[in-house]
């Protein structure tokens, strides 16, 4: 019998081994890594394994590093309220009103995350370009007479281009969690007097809830950490966001401390960010019934 | 006194389908109406047309008099209980009940006490501040009754509501539902597929074939004067007798015996039923006696018709015995005994006795 025992607990460990083993090697020890390297010092340009706080202390302590991790999370929040605009009711059109070809309209919106990022970002240039698509057709159209310069390099190319990218992500869980709403629950609300606008108050925004927030959550982290579109379309030094920053810290400036640093702050401020998101998700999908659910366990039916 | 709902030739088609075909009904205030029919018979479409979740292609839907169909869901003085009872997941048991009032804004300090009192109606008072799938699906099946008479509504819906249930909680809430429709005195129009608790439940029964109404009267009426064989069948249990009409005599008819026709007395005739056409005898297994062959005739009854059979199967089956037998010409006929009649053997020969009253004869 305790043989038969063991001989489970062997199995668990063998099975349990690979992932355990993926988890830690891939993501525990480079984080890890990342996180020691941030407390390391950086003397002449040579890298010291002396511990020290002083790379924190630049961080905090420069105006630039706060300056343009807030830059970059209002570059992100400009693309989440975006996408969410843009998403929102293409989800819910896809989810309510197609009947034909739902599937067929879902990959249509879904397609463009099959094209490599970089040509997307890319295609971004050619239409906003000094020679590009969109000059040449108002010039065409004569409504001006030299290209504008103002398109590309600029922080509203930045936001274009990833609100571009970035919408699919949205829409994704937004119409799950509509396409997962009975009917009858729509009907339920009409046959209880309310109309369409206060049946999609009352009845389907709160449940869309939990995937309205994954979608601005993936928007949001994933253009917060982008790093390509501000870099091909954002043109000058202003308009560059925190990845830039650390890519720059680790290949230019060669200081992998302080772009360990600024690393660990964003995972920090992600992590954070996700926690919190989690948390609103989880509220929303058991009706905010914290109080009910301790109940629920204490007196089952 | 005008009728509270009238469905005046309602057609409803879904592309080249044609669910509903020109159906007129009345309901009278108060009353019990049950929308019998298989999948399909156009009960649950008739249903979501007076409800307005579904357009009618044709005819008219009067409330109290007034047309309302054109009158989008919300507008219709009429609410619903639902299949899968469709309760707000994301609201408390008292929030839900408490929807349709706040949609009709009525007054803050009102709104509590209704549901409150809704909530007691359906005994659920103590699981107001519960989450809906924190409860079973027979309390949320109150939860979705109560959320539809707190509205007080004059004519309710119900869209086979027991039909989630385990049987024996289906035949309490059969009863429960009964009691509160007596007591309330809300019109109810109540869609199932289970003839039973058509019976058990209504005053009056509409059986639905292929979009049309079959027949329309009270249990008793469908059971004993069913219009059809169709009605026959559907409605409770019966035996079909392939019968072939007597010219001559209106009051007989043959069926299939051992060495010919044998003729057989029917008083009750449904209409349509004409020479030439096929037709049925329907007789309920609990009208058939069953005696042995060599038995005497029956004395005092004269209209008593007589019909030789073979046992082939008895089944027991609590308070009554089931005898499944076979005619002459392989038709299958059950027949109920009680079980301190004397046993036959399977195999025997024996005569199945009715009253010529007990009798339907209907085409198909």
């Amino acid at each position: 019998m305790d043989r038969v025992r063991t001989n489970r607990r062997v199995k668990t460990l063998v099975a349990s081994a690979i992932p355990v083993t993926w988890v830690v090697v891939l993501l525990l020890v480079p984080y890890a890594l990342l996180l020691i390297q941030s407390f390391w010092r950086l003397r002449n340009g040579t890298l010291t394994h002396e511990l020290t706080t002083e790379n924190y202390r630049r961080l905090f302590g420069t105006s630039l590093y706060p300056a343009t991790i807030l830059y970059s999370a209002g570059v992100a929040l400009r693309v989440t309220v975006f996408s969410l605009l843009l998403a929102f009711p293409v989800a819910y059109v896809l989810a309510f009103k197609v009947r034909k070809h739902k599937t067929l309209l879902y990959m249509a919106v879904i397609i463009p995350l099959w094209v490599s990022y970089v040509v997307r970002a890319y295609a971004w240039k050619i239409i906003l370009g000094q020679q590009g698509i969109l000059n040449g057709l108002l010039m065409s159209m004569g409504i001006i007479r030299t290209p504008l310069t103002v398109l590309l390099y600029s922080t509203a190319a930045v936001v274009l281009a990833l609100t571009h990218i970035y919408t699919p992500f949205t829409l994704m869980p937004i119409y799950a969690v509509l396409d997962a709403i009975p009917p009858a629950l729509k009907e339920a609300s009409q046959d209880l007097y309310a109309n369409r606008w206060r049946t999609f108050i009352h009845v389907i925004l709160p449940l869309s809830l939990p995937g309205v927030v994954a979608g601005c959550t993936f928007a949001f982290v994933l253009s917060m950490g982008d790093f390509l579109a501000p870099q091909l379309l954002g043109g000058n030094d202003s308009a560059l966001m925190v990845s830039n920053l650390v890519w720059s810290l680790f290949g230019v400036a060669y200081n992998w401390p302080l772009g360990a640093a600024v690393s660990v702050v964003m995972l920090a401020l992600t992590l954070v960010l996700l926690w919190v998101a989690g948390r609103v998700e989880a509220r929303g999908s058991y009706g905010g019934e914290a109080r009910a659910s301790v109940t629920d366990y204490a007196a089952p039916v | 006194m005008t009728p509270i709902v009238e469905l005046r030739g309602l057609t409803k088609r879904f592309g080249a389908f044609t669910a509903l075909d020109g159906i007129s009904l009345a309901v009278a205030a108060g009353e019990f109406l049950t929308v019998l029919g298989a999948s399909g018979s156009g009960k649950t479409t008739t249903l979501r047309l007076i409800a307005g979740f579904d357009l009618a292609t044709e005819g008219r839907i009067l409330i109290e008099g007034a047309d309302v169909a054109a009158l989008p869901p919300f507008k219709r003085p009429v609410n619903t209980v639902f299949q899968q009872y469709a309760l707000f997941p994301h609201m408390s048991v008292r929030d839900n009940v408490g929807y349709g009032l706040r949609m009709q804004r009525v007054p803050h300090r009102e709104i509590g006490p209704r549901v409150t009192e809704a909530l007691e109606m359906v005994q659920l008072g103590p699981f107001a501040e519960r989450a809906p799938r924190q409860l079973s699906g027979g309390q949320q099946q109150r939860v979705a009754l109560a959320r539809a008479i707190v509205n007080r509504p004059r004519v309710l819906l119900l869209d086979e509501p027991l039909g989630a249930l385990d049987l024996k909680l289906r035949r309490a809430m059969q009863l429960e539902l009964k009691d509160l429709q007596s007591k309330l005195g809300i019109t109810f129009i109540y869609v199932t597929h289970d003839q039973e608790e058509a019976l058990t439940m209504s005053d009056r029964v509409a059986l639905m074939r292929g979009g049309r109404i079959e027949q329309l009267g009270a249990p008793r009426d469908l059971y004993d004067r069913p219009r059809s064989r169709y009605v026959a069948d559907f409605i409770g249990e019966t035996n079909l007798l392939p019968a072939v009409a007597n010219d001559r005599d209106p009051g007989m008819v043959t069926v299939a015996g051992p060495a010919g026709p044998i003729p057989v007395r029917v008083e009750v005739r449904a209409d349509g039923v004409r020479a030439g056409i096929p037709l049925w005898l329907s007789v309920r297994p609990e009208s058939l006696s069953v005696v042995a062959a060599a038995a005497p005739a029956a004395s005092g009854d004269g209209a008593g018709n007589s019909l030789p059979a073979t046992v082939r199967e008895i089944v027991y089956a609590g308070s009554v015995v089931k005898l499944h037998l076979a005619l002459a010409d392989g038709t299958t006929i059950v027949a109920l005994r009680s079980p301190s009649d004397p046993p036959f053997a399977s195999g025997s020969s024996v005569q199945l006795r009715w009253p010529a009253s007990q009798g339907v004869l209907v085409a198909d």
